[in-house]
């Protein structure tokens, strides 16, 4: 049993006692112990410097204005000089009718932009995974980029062309088959499709990078035993490659949930108008009419407000429930 | 020449002014004397020639030898060509430069200035600007228009000159092919419409014809005037308006809009208004005039005349000209749209300023009959002459292939300082066919009065800001909504009404009466 760690000849003893001790005595406090960790790791640190400032400078500075949404704000006086008013602009975001559409039309888009979008970048990159000739490859991936690198003013354009009634292609090809042409864009029962439509087309593409990179990170050794094991395409996609970019797709679903209420609202002032406000109007846009336009900052202010703190319970809530059920979460 | 003589008649206003500054009171200082200015406005960010602030305007370097007073450059937000943007800027930096002028400073000025940070300009027009004073007594109105909720005034407007803005135009070239009279009431203007539709009067065999188009959507609303309602009561869209008996009130809360609107969706159902006058947008015209499509439009004078002389080669005979505004059911010939007298535009004086009352005889030059003249034409001898009496364009001047105007803003005329417009400078590069367009109209009484709008206390201010926007929203999507047939205008009203209601329609006009009352009453 000379194996028994707890075995100690009269010899050793004495040895161990004073190794021991040795230990103890060198053993480092917790300061020390963060000066050596940052003496090893000093480069790491520098690298972090720009991105603290910058969430410093950027994120942190402007949270001190976030009072504006208990002030009655005078551009003039400042911020520190106007009188506070308490939670009254609160109290008439939610006395208004439009405010509460707009809030219902956010998460009715969010949703379905959720539904329908955040799957199309993973079909994407799984599909061009299993693209074999290289130039089909990379002339599609290019394709599919492109919209991204477009900016909204002429994406919107496109759409609005697009979906005339008299020269549009849409209805152009409804017209082959004989069908009445439809003034889309003043229908407010077409917006939402349109809208989430023309996100998808335009984001997906370059949102399936995230996706491909995490794909060539997987060991091409389970492909070849897969192979040896005689398993089908299909089957890889469905047993190796899906499951390796779990937690990547569930990372950025977090986050995605987490953005949900910032729905892209300069594509949608450039395509809504009063016929289409109904089911068009979403938080930033009413914000954008009421608030900025009117000049009316503190109650911009409070209804942006609200948006964070829906957006915070919307991720607190995903990222416990991810960590709950799939051991991946954000932290 | 009788051109020449209505241009003399129209400027019967302007040719009042005159000169009350006698040459010795300038220089205004012996030592020359640096204000700085923030000046903001779309044809240039910043006071220089194209926003180029490190160049002095022609205008600005006879100005200063003259006065003595230079202006330095001084402006926030040159990056952004939103006005509004740019003066919260100014403003929230609080160190203002000691005139702030631009575009649309009315607001700001009117809010801020009680507040202390623009000076009142009551007192010191009174005792040291003969020539602003003497613009208000032949104007009156004006002074009471620009004030602020607490009687005073705080800037110094732009004032433009001349009459007309939009005019109802029509394709004579057409109606000449179909053998048709101009319209003179809403009922011939309809069949004059169904005509442009059925009878292909570009001649192509198709039925591609968009007999009224608009390259603003909201020209749809001026067709409301045909039916004895209104669009609006001042030049901007969707405004409130005087009512007959001197109240506020919004049209599309009044009883003939209703009417009004009924008609308009039933023109638009017949495919007599462009199908897709709400996405079109601005090059809209442009679009339809071009490719031989448009009958009959809403628009500004000068601009929608030059494409007689643009569109001459590509299509044969084509003839857009001005006619008078068809007579509503009423029997009511409207133009709605005018030019405001004074605009939100101009300059004012900022708490910093430690030199208000020569900052003051400064502005006043702008108004004396040598200023003015400056301000309109730019540097006499350079871009023009004074012959008998007149002050006429240099021939390169007229004949360049850039527009009058954008040589002008180079030049550092026409610039939003605070002065009296000349229409003389507009007349002289107006096409023959808009020119004969105004003499037609001012054959007729077509224009009615303007609402200049009211400046708000705060209380009465923050009932506007809580309800208005809310409400306007919803007047405009029922507006589309109704035109569009997505819904009945005359099943919906009694609904619409008191939705209005429940948006708090009455507390906004109640204010808006309250603040009209202090200031016109």
């Amino acid at each position: 049993m000379s194996s028994d760690p707890n075995f100690t000849g009269p010899r050793t003893e004495g040895l161990v006692t004073e190794a021991k001790e040795a230990l103890r005595r060198r053993k480092p406090g917790r300061i020390e112990r963060v000066g050596d960790h940052l003496k090893r790791e000093w480069q790491l640190y520098l690298l972090l410097i720009p991105t603290i400032l910058w969430l410093l400078v950027f994120l942190y500075k402007p949270m001190y204005g976030l009072q504006i949404a208990f002030k009655d704000y005078s551009v003039f006086r400042g911020l520190a000089a106007s009188p506070w008013v308490g939670f009254e602009h609160f109290q008439t975001l939610f006395g208004n009718d439009q405010f509460l559409r707009a809030l219902r039309n956010t998460i009715y888009i969010s949703m379905l932009s959720l539904i329908f979008g955040f799957p199309m970048p993973i079909i994407l990159a799984v599909m061009f995974n299993e693209i074999l000739h290289q130039t089909f490859k990379k002339t599609a991936q290019t394709i599919v980029y492109l919209p991204h690198f477009i900016s909204s003013v002429i994406i919107a354009g496109i759409v609005i062309t697009a979906f005339s009634p008299s020269a549009g292609i849409v209805n152009t090809v409804m017209g082959w088959f004989g069908l009445e042409p439809i003034y889309f864009l003043t229908k407010s029962e077409w917006f939402r499709p349109i809208f989430v439509g023309t996100s998808i087309w335009q984001e997906a593409g370059f949102q399936s990078i995230v996706y491909l990179a995490a794909i060539a990170g997987i060991s091409p050794t389970l492909y070849e035993s897969a192979v040896v094991d005689g398993a089908s395409r299909w089957q890889m996609v469905w047993k190796i490659t899906v499951p390796s970019i779990l937690p990547t797709i569930i990372i950025m679903l977090i986050i995605r949930i987490g953005n949900m209420l910032e729905v892209s609202f300069e594509m949608i002032i450039l395509l809504y108008q009063p016929a289409t406000y109904e089911t068009a109007d979403v938080v930033n846009t009413f914000i954008y009419r009421q608030g900025i336009q009117g000049g009316q900052y503190d109650l911009a202010g409070a209804a942006g407000l609200f948006n964070a703190v829906v957006a915070f319970v919307l991720v607190m809530t995903a990222n416990t429930i991810s960590k709950r059920y799939s051991r991946t979460s954000l932290w | 020449m009788r051109t020449f003589k209505l241009s003399l008649a129209i400027l019967g206003t302007t040719a009042l002014t005159a000169p009350v500054f006698a040459d010795d009171q300038l220089p205004i200082v012996d030592k020359p004397l640096e204000l700085t200015i923030h000046m903001h406005w779309p044809r240039a960010q910043g006071y220089g020639p194209g926003g180029d602030t490190n160049t002095l305007y022609p205008v600005e370097v006879v100005a200063r030898e003259r006065t003595n007073i230079h202006l330095v450059d001084e402006t926030s937000g040159r990056n952004t060509t939103d006005n509004n943007e740019a003066m919260n800027l100014l403003l929230a930096k609080g160190d203002l430069p000691d005139i702030v002028g631009g575009n649309l400073i009315r607001q700001p000025v009117n809010q801020y200035g009680p507040e202390g940070a623009f000076l009142p300009l009551n007192e010191l027009v009174d005792e040291h600007a003969p020539n602003i004073k003497k613009f208000w007594e032949e104007h009156p109105g004006l002074k009471e228009a620009i004030s602020a909720y607490d009687g005073n005034y705080y800037y110094i407007p732009y004032l433009p000159d001349g009459k007309y803005g939009r005019a109802w135009f029509i394709r004579q070239d057409w109606l000449d092919a179909l053998g048709l009279q101009q319209p003179q009431n809403v009922d011939e203007l309809y069949d004059v419409m169904v005509a442009f539709r059925d009878q292909d009067p570009n001649g192509n065999g198709e039925k591609d014809e968009v007999p009224y188009f608009a390259r603003d959507w909201e020209e749809v609303n001026r067709l409301l005037t045909l039916w004895d309602a209104r669009s609006s009561g001042s030049d901007i869209y969707h405004d409130f308006y005087v009512t007959d008996d001197g109240q506020i009130a919004h049209p599309y809360a009044q009883d003939a809009y209703r009417e009004g609107i009924a008609n308009i969706a039933k023109w638009y159902e017949e495919g007599l208004i462009d199908a897709e006058i709400f996405t079109r947008g601005s090059s809209s015209r442009d679009f339809l005039l071009g490719e031989n499509l448009g009958g009959v439009t809403h628009d500004w004078f000068a601009s929608t005349s030059g494409y007689n002389a643009a569109l001459a080669d590509k299509i044969e005979g084509f003839n857009f000209i001005p006619f008078l505004p068809p007579a509503s059911v009423g029997g009511v010939r409207m133009e709605e749209h005018r030019r405001i007298p004074i605009k939100p535009d101009g300059w004012a004086i900022s708490y910093t300023n430690e030199h208000p009352v020569e900052t003051i005889k400064y502005f006043d030059f702008w108004f004396s009959e040598e200023g003015a003249l400056l301000a309109n034409f730019g540097v006499e001898g350079k871009t023009w002459d004074m012959v008998d009496g007149e002050p006429i364009y240099k021939p390169e001047v007229l004949n360049s292939a850039t527009p009058v105007n954008s040589q002008m803003y180079l030049e550092g005329a026409q610039v939003y300082r605070g002065y009296p417009q000349d229409y003389r400078y507009e007349w002289q590069w107006t096409s023959p066919a808009a020119r004969e367009g105004i003499e037609l109209y001012d054959t007729e009484d077509l224009l009615v009065d303007q609402f200049l709008g009211v400046a708000f206390n705060k209380d009465e201010q923050a009932v506007y800001d809580k309800y208005w926007p809310s409400i306007r929203t919803y007047m405009l999507e029922r507006n589309q909504a109704w035109i569009l047939g997505s819904g009945d205008v005359n099943a919906d009203w009694d609904a619409y009404i008191s939705t209005l209601e429940k948006l708090g329609y009455q507390k906004v006009l109640d204010v808006m009466n309250s603040a009209y009352a202090r200031q016109y009453g």
